[in-house]
């Protein structure tokens, strides 16, 4: 009989999940809503501020907003044009909606809580899904390249060329930059010694030296490639509105539409998430929350607290950026990727092996401090002569003359010519 | 039972099942002509072949176990064919991207996370999109005729059915052994279940901290094997640049006529 019931670990792990989809789906509303906001900021309006308890005048600055967005764009109708692949246009939010949600069963939303004994759990309880995942960061790594078959499948399934081009573009575009976002990750990988997103927290929380500080080159590399992976401006290309509509879902609408763009917040969120917890501490704050065992409430809280406090503190950062800066050209999307933050990436990644595995030598030969400034100092000169050189390296002008390809009738030209 | 039929046997059982996969799959390969009642007995007999495989597997610990099982190898075996007797060269990616979620599905059950989880990065990941890129690019309208129709449907499926056949029994052989048997689902592992997980031998490659085993296995035991693939990959690498470059001559060739080509 106990066959058929739940063991508390499966009810733990239901409970998991529902917290973490209720709260990523609110999150994803309220989020729409502080964008615009920033939005409003960086162009001096004012921004949505209007809707707040509905039937009252009470405005609330605009609370109410993300639930009238949600109602209107739900009730809307979820039109499918004739001309489309009926199976695939349906199945393309699911899937990508889907694999954004499945990416968060690898990733720590806080410390753990401490042992409840009314429950049952006289362990502590990490804030994660699946924390015997032991493959953590290539689960993550996984599903995000799944989400690609949205995207691509989506723009195909449009019969539409703007949607085509953009599930190109964004199909070509994720898969160049995953190259750069795996070698970001392997150097936190390599000195963490993990693949365990929970794992490479402590670390950080152990040491006191946040990754970011320790492998300057691979977080610039990291973040620019997750930029790129989440696809928001300056790497929009699959959905820049001004030449392709909507790219990839300019056919979607209604309930459809929502889907996408809930999933493509979730990639931002997801990114924010991988930012903070590999190279900015995760919940670790100097002074604030020391490493070791969660052992009350007040500091599982705390930590809660900061975790969540550095990702909100991200997502504004990539909100910030999409106002500030222009949007690349496809040529100069992917000369980036393989001309300069494949190079730095590897840069980096030689440099983090180097250091690991020439620690021990250091500190005989240096004593403990010297070694440390050392292993510190060594990533920052690499940093700073990788980018000088990047910079003198790249051209500040690109040639955009396109290059025809030779036809038949070019050939037979040349032939007659020669 | 029918007295004068033969028992059966296991074995039987498998025979029969293979050679219902067999016929199905030969029913089912896409050729010239739609029969409608081909396919649907195709269907039947595929729907019958993977019964009598289902009933002459072994049987897992629990019923949660056996049901997420057979839910992720259904749906890996299932696409594996759809993959094969799908027209649509778009649609035939998309199932086989399938299959592999299902076969990385069975792998996370049976314990081993780095293979599954390095299936769906490398084959669903990054190859399978270069397929889905390419056919997207090469054929957005419609096929080829000759892309339409399997070229040999009679002698593949019986190709097939032997290998299927010959492995099945091989494996099915083994598993008889006891000393095999003893192999536990580590599924409950992922979910960080409580219950006390065997102390881990020093010969277990699915006991904890995998991956480091894993990578000190690789880099230990098989790094002569690594680094030749790595070099394999780079001679690769190299060709691929080697074809697409088409050198400076080709290029001033195209600046000319970019520049003075116009539209002819």
């Amino acid at each position: 009989m106990s066959d058929y019931l739940p063991s508390l670990p499966t009810i733990v792990a239901l409970v998991k999940i529902g917290l973490l989809v209720g709260g990523l789906m609110t999150a994803a509303a309220y989020l729409v809503l502080v964008e615009r906001w920033m939005a409003a900021w960086v162009q001096d309006r004012k921004g949505p501020n209007r809707v707040g308890i509905p039937l009252t005048k009470v405005r609330l600055f605009g609370l109410g907003q993300p639930l009238a967005d949600g109602l209107k764009i739900i009730l809307k109708e979820d039109f499918t044009p004739r001309h489309v692949d009926k199976v695939l246009y349906t199945a393309a939010p699911l899937v990508i909606l889907a694999a954004s949600l499945a990416i968060f069963a690898a990733i720590p939303f806080g410390s753990s809580l401490p042992p409840i004994p009314a429950l049952g759990l006289t362990g502590e309880e990490p804030l994660l899904v699946a924390p015997g995942l032991d493959v953590g960061v290539l689960w993550v790594f996984a599903l995000s390249s799944i989400a690609v078959y949205g995207v691509l499948l989506g723009g195909w399934a449009s019969n539409n060329k703007y949607g085509f081009l953009g599930g190109l573009r964004s199909s070509a575009q994720l898969v160049a930059y995953e190259i750069p976002l795996g070698l970001g990750l392997l150097g936190v990988v390599l000195a963490a010694g993990s693949l365990k997103l929970d794992t490479i927290m402590n670390a950080q929380a152990d040491t006191g030296v946040w990754y970011a500080f320790a492998q300057p080159l691979g977080f610039l590399v990291f973040l620019v490639a997750a930029f790129a992976e989440a696809a928001r401006l300056p790497f929009d290309l699959p959905e820049a509105e001004q030449e392709l509509v909507g790219g990839y879902h300019t056919e979607y609408s209604g309930i459809k539409l929502l889907l996408f763009l809930v999933a493509e917040f979730l990639h931002m969120v997801t990114a924010a998430f991988l930012i903070v917890i590999m190279f900015l501490g995760g919940w670790h704050l100097w002074g604030l929350t020391g490493s070791g065992p969660v052992e009350t409430w007040t500091v599982a809280l705390i930590r809660f607290g900061v975790l969540s406090a550095k990702i909100l503190g991200v997502i504004l950062f990539f909100m910030l950026v999409r106002w500030s800066w222009p949007r690349f050209r496809f040529d100069q999307l992917m000369n980036l990727a393989w001309k300069v933050m494949l190079p730095l990436g590897l840069a980096n990644l030689v440099t983090v092996a180097a250091v690991e595995e020439f620690r021990p030598q250091l500190v005989a030969a240096l004593g403990e401090g010297w070694a440390k400034a050392a292993a510190l100092g060594l990533p920052w000169a690499v940093f700073f002569i990788g980018w000088i050189t990047a910079g003198m390296l790249t051209p500040s002008g690109t040639d955009n003359t396109p290059i025809r390809a030779r036809g038949p009738l070019d050939i037979e030209h040349e032939l007659v010519e020669a | 039972m029918n007295g004068s039929l033969p028992a059966l046997t296991p074995g039987l059982l498998l025979a029969g099942a293979v050679t219902a996969a067999a016929v199905s799959l030969w029913l089912l390969l896409p050729r010239g002509a739609e029969s409608r009642l081909a396919r649907s007995l195709g269907l039947v007999l595929g729907a019958v072949a993977l019964a009598g495989f289902i009933a002459a597997g072994r049987r897992l610990g629990s019923l949660g176990e056996e049901a997420v099982f057979l839910t992720v190898a259904l749906v890996a075996v299932v696409s594996g064919a759809a993959t094969i007797v799908t027209r649509s060269p778009v649609y035939s990616a998309i199932w086989f991207a399938l299959s592999l979620a299902g076969v990385a599905g069975v792998l996370l059950v049976l314990g081993a996370q780095f293979l599954g989880v390095a299936t769906i990065v490398v084959y669903a990941g990054a190859i399978l999109v270069m397929f889905l890129f390419v056919l997207m690019l090469a054929q957005p309208s419609g096929l080829a005729p000759y892309d339409r129709v399997s070229n040999e449907p009679l002698l593949s499926a019986v190709a097939g059915a032997v290998l299927l056949g010959l492995l099945s029994l091989s494996i099915g052989r083994l598993s008889t052994d006891a000393s095999c048997c003893a192999v536990p689902s580590k599924a409950a592992a992922v979910t960080g279940a409580a219950q006390p997980p065997a102390p881990p031998t020093a010969d277990d490659p699915l006991a904890v901290d995998q991956v480091a085993r894993l990578g000190g296995e690789l880099f230990g035991r098989h790094l002569l094997a690594v680094e030749v693939a790595g070099v394999l990959l780079l001679a690769a690498l190299i060709g691929a640049i080697a074809v697409v470059t088409r050198g400076e001559a080709a290029l001033e060739q195209d600046r000319r006529l970019a520049a003075g080509g116009g539209n002819r």
